[in-house]
Formats: C-alpha cells, sequence, structure tokens
C-alpha cells in the first residue's frame, strides 16, 4: 500500500484516483516502442475486435467472445477489525421486553405479554472508521460584536484532527439506526477479524460494504463536514450561533473497516411485525418500532377536545353572563333531534 | 496525416487528426500504437461508451420531438446525417485550492416604525409596523478544499463551452486507457494546446471555487464577493470522453444544427433554429387570450 502523493492519503489497490483529493495514480511504465498501426485480436478466432457499448467490451463479432480489460469494477470490501459481541442472545430478549414494557401510555397495555419474537438475528453491520488530519476554514452568525442585528458574521480557521469517526456502510441498518447505536460502541476493544472468538461469545454475520468504495467518497466527506460542523463550534465567538458553514482540506486520511455488533430483532403483535435493534456491547440500548394502540390514542384526542371546549365555553359564559331566553323553537328542534338519535 | 499500412491487409490507411480508423477494404479496426515521446500526450484515462448507435438515434429523435413547438418547421423533415461516436480528447484537472475572500453580510433585524395613514373618512393618523431591514457588515476569511473533476475539452472542432454543456461525466466509471477500450470508434487526437487547456481548466477551477464560497457565505443575504484563488498541487491529466456528434441538415441553404449527446449520461446539447413566425404566431395568440379575459371580465362586471 503507498500514499497519495499530493494528500497522503493511503491508497488501495485497484484505486485509479486518490479517494479524498482525486490526484491520478500513476500507471505502471512501459517500455519504448515505434509507432505502427495496430488491431486488437479476439483471443479466441483471432478476429479483430471492436470496443461494444452494449457489452461495455470489445467483443468479437464472429465467435461473441468478450474480452476482459480492465474494468472499474468495486472491489468487495469486507471488515478487517471487528468490535466483538458482548450482548448474549437471553439478555438481549430481556432488553427487549423491558423496552415493550415500557413504551408509554400509546402503547397497547398486553404489548409486552403478546408480542412473539420472530426472529433474533445478530448481526456485524459494516462501517468506515475514518482517521485525518484536517484544514477547515469556517463562517457562522454569532451574538459576538452584533450591533442592530442580534447577529454579526465570523470566519475563521482551525487545524482539526480526527480519530476514529464512524461512518456506517450498512445494507442490513439504516443511516438513523447506525446513527443511534455509534455513540455506545467501545472501539477500544475491536480486534482483527481473523482472531477466533473469545469464550462465550456468539458467531455473528459479518456484514459485507454495501457502499461502493467508487461511492465512499461522498459518504465520507459528508460525514466528516458533519463533525466538523460540531467541532469548530469552540472556536466561534459569542454565545450563541447560527448558519455554521464548514469547508475542509484532509490530508493523511487512514480508513480501517470495521464490523460493529447488534441485535435485529422482529415481534409480531397482532397481526403485525416490528423491528427492533439491541446494542451488541450495551443492552439497556434498545429502540425500534412498537404499535400504537388508537383506542387510547382517540380517547386522550377526545378528553383534549372536551377540555377545551369546556373553557371555551366558560369564556362564552364569563364574557356574555347574562344568557338569552331559548326559543321555543330551538327546544323543539332539540327534542325532535333527540327522539331521532 | 500520418500513413500507416492495415495491421490486416496491408493496405495504405490514412489517420488524420484521429488514432483510430476502419480499414476501408477489409473493414478492421486499425489502432495506431506509438512511442509515449512521439509529441502527442497519450491518454491516461477513458470514459467508455454506454449505448451504441441505435441508442444515441433514439435520444436524438426523443429530443427534437419535444422541440417542435417553435422549431422551424423545416426541422421536422430533417435528415439526420454524419453521426459519429468520438473519444473526445480532454483533460482531467484537479488541484488545492486556497481562497481569501471579501464580501459584505447582510444581516437581518426588525424595527417598528410609525406612519401615518388616512381612515375612511379621510382622517389622518398614526399608526406603527414591523419592518425588516438589513445591516450589511464586512467579513473576511479563508477557504480551503480540493477542486476535482474539472473536464476541459482538448478538441479543436468542439470547444469547452459546447462539451461543457452535456457535462458530467460519471467519473466513478473511470478506467485506465487501453486500445481495446477505443476499437473500431474514433479516437480523436489532441489538437488544443495544453497550456491553453491548462488555464482553461484553471478558470473553471476559480469559477468552482466562487460557486463553493456563494454556499459558504453566513448571514441572510451577502453581496460584493470577491476572492483571490491560488491553486497548489495541481494534476493534469489527458483523457476520453465519450460524445455522439449529430449534424442534422434542416435546409439546404443553411449550416446544419449540430447536436452533441454525453455518450455516457445520454444528455443532449443543441441550438435549435426558432421560426420567427412561430414565435410572433404564439405571442399574438396569448395576447388575444389575454384580451378576450379581460375583455370578458369588464362585460360582466355589474353596473355601479
Amino acid at each position: 500500500m503507498t500514499g497519495c502523493t499530493r494528500c497522503k492519503t493511503e491508497l488501495e489497490d485497484g484505486d485509479l484516483r486518490c479517494a479524498i483529493c482525486a490526484l491520478p495514480v500513476p500507471a505502471a511504465p512501459s517500455g519504448e516502442r515505434s509507432a505502427y498501426a495496430q488491431i486488437l485480436r479476439c483471443t479466441e478466432c483471432n478476429a479483430a475486435v471492436a470496443f461494444d457499448a452494449e457489452a461495455r467490451a470489445p467483443r468479437c463479432g464472429f465467435c461473441s467472445a468478450t474480452m476482459v480489460i480492465e474494468q472499474p469494477v468495486d472491489p468487495i470490501e469486507s471488515a478487517r477489525v471487528r468490535v466483538p459481541f458482548l450482548v448474549e442472545r437471553e439478555q438481549a430478549e430481556a432488553s427487549l421486553r423491558g423496552w415493550l414494557g415500557n413504551r408509554g401510555y400509546f402503547a397497547p397495555r398486553t404489548l409486552r405479554d403478546e408480542a412473539v419474537l420472530e426472529s433474533l438475528t445478530p448481526l456485524c453491520w459494516a462501517g468506515w472508521l475514518v482517521s485525518a488530519q484536517a484544514t477547515v476554514a469556517w463562517t457562522a452568525d454569532s451574538d459576538a460584536g452584533a450591533r442592530r442585528s442580534s447577529w454579526a458574521p465570523h470566519a475563521g480557521q482551525v487545524p482539526l484532527r480526527f480519530d476514529a469517526i464512524v461512518v456506517p456502510a450498512s445494507r442490513g441498518l439504516d443511516a438513523d439506526e447506525c446513527r443511534l447505536l455509534v455513540p455506545y460502541y467501545d472501539l477500544r476493544k475491536a480486534v482483527p477479524v481473523e482472531q477466533p472468538s473469545i469464550a462465550g461469545e456468539l458467531p455473528a454475520m459479518i456484514e459485507s460494504f454495501d457502499a461502493q468504495r467508487s461511492a465512499a467518497r461522498h459518504i465520507v466527506q459528508r460525514a466528516i463536514d458533519a463533525t466538523a460542523r460540531t467541532r469548530v463550534e469552540p472556536s466561534i465567538p459569542g454565545r450563541r450561533y447560527r448558519n455554521v458553514h464548514v469547508a475542509c482540506l484532509l490530508e493523511g486520511q487512514t480508513t480501517e473497516r470495521v464490523a460493529l455488533p447488534a441485535w435485529v430483532l422482529a415481534y409480531r403483535f397482532r397481526g403485525s411485525t416490528y423491528r427492533a435493534i439491541v446494542h451488541g456491547q450495551r443492552p439497556e440500548v434498545v429502540f425500534g418500532s412498537s404499535p400504537i394502540d388508537w383506542a387510547r390514542v382517540a380517547r386522550v384526542a377526545l378528553a383534549i377536545a372536551a377540555l377545551i371546549a369546556v373553557i371555551v365555553a366558560l369564556v362564552l359564559l364569563v364574557r356574555r353572563p347574562v344568557d338569552p331566553e331559548p326559543s321555543p323553537e330551538g327546544v323543539h328542534a332539540a327534542s325532535t333531534s333527540a327522539q331521532i338519535g | 496525416m500520418v500513413t500507416f499500412s492495415c495491421n490486416q491487409c496491408g493496405a495504405g490507411l490514412a489517420f488524420e487528426g484521429v488514432r483510430t480508423t476502419t480499414c476501408p477494404y477489409c473493414a478492421s479496426p486499425n489502432f495506431v500504437e506509438r512511442p509515449p515521446s512521439a509529441g502527442q500526450p497519450d491518454p491516461a484515462f477513458a470514459v467508455a461508451f454506454t449505448g451504441d448507435a441505435v441508442w444515441a438515434r433514439r435520444r436524438l429523435e426523443g429530443w427534437l420531438g419535444g422541440r417542435t413547438l417553435y422549431a422551424d418547421p423545416a426541422l421536422r423533415r430533417a435528415r439526420l446525417e454524419d453521426l459519429r461516436g468520438i473519444y473526445l480528447p480532454a483533460y482531467l484537472y484537479s488541484a488545492v485550492a486556497r481562497s481569501d475572500y471579501t464580501a459584505s453580510i447582510g444581516e437581518h433585524y426588525t424595527e417598528t416604525e410609525t406612519y401615518t395613514t388616512k381612515d375612511a373618512q379621510g382622517n389622518e393618523k398614526t399608526e406603527t409596523r414591523t419592518v425588516t431591514r438589513t445591516e450589511y457588515r464586512p467579513l473576511a476569511g479563508q477557504h480551503v478544499g480540493y477542486i476535482t473533476d474539472v473536464i476541459v475539452s482538448a478538441s479543436a472542432g468542439l470547444d469547452h463551452r459546447t462539451l461543457g454543456a452535456v457535462e458530467p461525466f460519471d467519473l466513478r466509471q473511470l478506467r485506465r486507457f487501453s486500445p481495446a477500450l477505443v476499437s473500431g470508434w474514433i479516437h480523436e487526437e489532441f489538437s488544443r494546446d495544453a497550456d491553453d487547456c491548462r488555464r482553461a481548466s484553471r478558470s473553471e477551477a476559480i469559477d468552482a471555487v466562487g460557486d463553493k464560497l456563494r454556499a459558504f457565505m453566513p448571514g441572510d443575504s451577502y453581496s460584493d464577493l470577491a476572492w483571490r484563488t491560488t491553486v497548489e498541487w495541481e494534476s493534469f491529466d489527458p483523457i476520453l470522453v465519450p460524445v455522439w456528434v449529430f449534424a442534422v441538415r434542416y435546409r439546404d441553404d443553411r449550416p446544419p444544427l449540430r447536436v452533441v449527446i454525453n455518450g455516457q449520461t445520454g444528455a443532449i446539447a443543441g441550438k435549435v433554429p426558432l421560426s420567427w413566425w412561430k414565435i410572433t404566431l404564439g405571442i399574438v395568440l396569448l395576447l388575444a387570450v389575454i384580451a378576450a379575459v379581460i375583455f370578458l371580465v369588464t362585460q360582466h362586471r355589474p353596473a355601479p
């Protein structure tokens, strides 16, 4: 593995350009030749072949053989280190039960006891661990130096070091689920993937990387920008600020592929399936979807509506203390409707 | 003009401004292999074509079909001539850009002001209202970043602006150049001066910094944004990008309409000749409709 000459980021096999600064990687040198006209020939039948746009490769018109050329195929990446599972199956199930029993007033009362666990899958989801040195230029509005407006513009530039930012690359979990899990991992416990499981640890499926390496650059860049936006906050003068913009110049980025443990649970309640996630290291971290008892929601809504009606009625009464006598017609109409009802 | 003999049948082949040609006698796609020091840059990368001539023609027909409302009616009967799939020479540029900028940042604030008005009886009275005003404050600072994926045309035939109209190319699909990619297609030689292209790339990079700066400004508004950019660590690599070039001859007395299609994404650009009498007719019709509506509204207004 060699480094990019411009930004000192590690390059990987098959990279045509640096993942951070897009500096092209030079090709291996070839020997000196003299000029001549050449024909690309089929390796099967020796006929002349041309590049076929449909096949995205040179194809022979006679024997239909397709030649293999250097393709920008994204290699399937897999994790090199993993964070071990610390939560066992029974613990995960108990956490889920505890969570189900604690879903608040709008959840069905029988949820905890009637929910049937459909599946409980240990998953090691894929993520990048990114570290880099960066120069971060920022602008923001803050209350420092404000005159007539409550905001004054500020700008600055700070060197920042990013260490072990977790950037999700998972297909099994969505971005929000990953975001909720990330803060609770103890990354110091990471071990190489090949290392055999420690006693009592579960054999879990290790997810392959869903995001292609070519697309990864944008995902990582976005994650670093988001982190930088919070990291520059101490540099902004004043107590309140808004409109924080950052521009990052990254150098010497290193990326480690890591597998992070989580329990993915599916449970069934009254004919519908719901999904919940239990953290693989901290059983108390549980989140997911749960059913809502609409009858209870309706009852509360009715109660609130009734309360509002009572308040409005009271206010009207206070404003107009002398009520006119109800007309005989009105009484008649009311009694008629009551009969119909 | 350079002549080489066909690698299949030995016939003399002329290569004029191109590096590939198909032998007229044996239909073999020939490609000029030459030493790296031959004075012409060798492409480092290429973006491959993703569709064939039928695909390109269908894109063109769809595009022309959607543009006949105000176009010259002759376009409907146009002959699609001279369809060519070309690997266009271009340069791929990237750099580190460090900029110093100054701008005037507008911050809103609200003020209560009093004003006098007349009520229904014509009496003057004083009222208050809240107005939003903007306070402008100067801001100076720095901006840093990589400018990547800048592509400028190195073809004398298809200039930078025309190529820009069908950009971007998906550079994630970039491949290292090999003759296999261009075999059977037209590989145009690099015909524009490299220094010229480098200057064009640099100015496009500085424009790109401007776009980034506009999104970087704080405040509710800004004005007088000015910046000075220094570029470091430039990279400048010859590449090939796929384009379909069509010449559409729609009148014998006019030059043909040239349409360019991005050979990878299918984006199309071209300047459709407009028919002035059609536009005039359209405006007259629109005015007639407006006049009719006004007439109807005034007719139906109840008499005072």
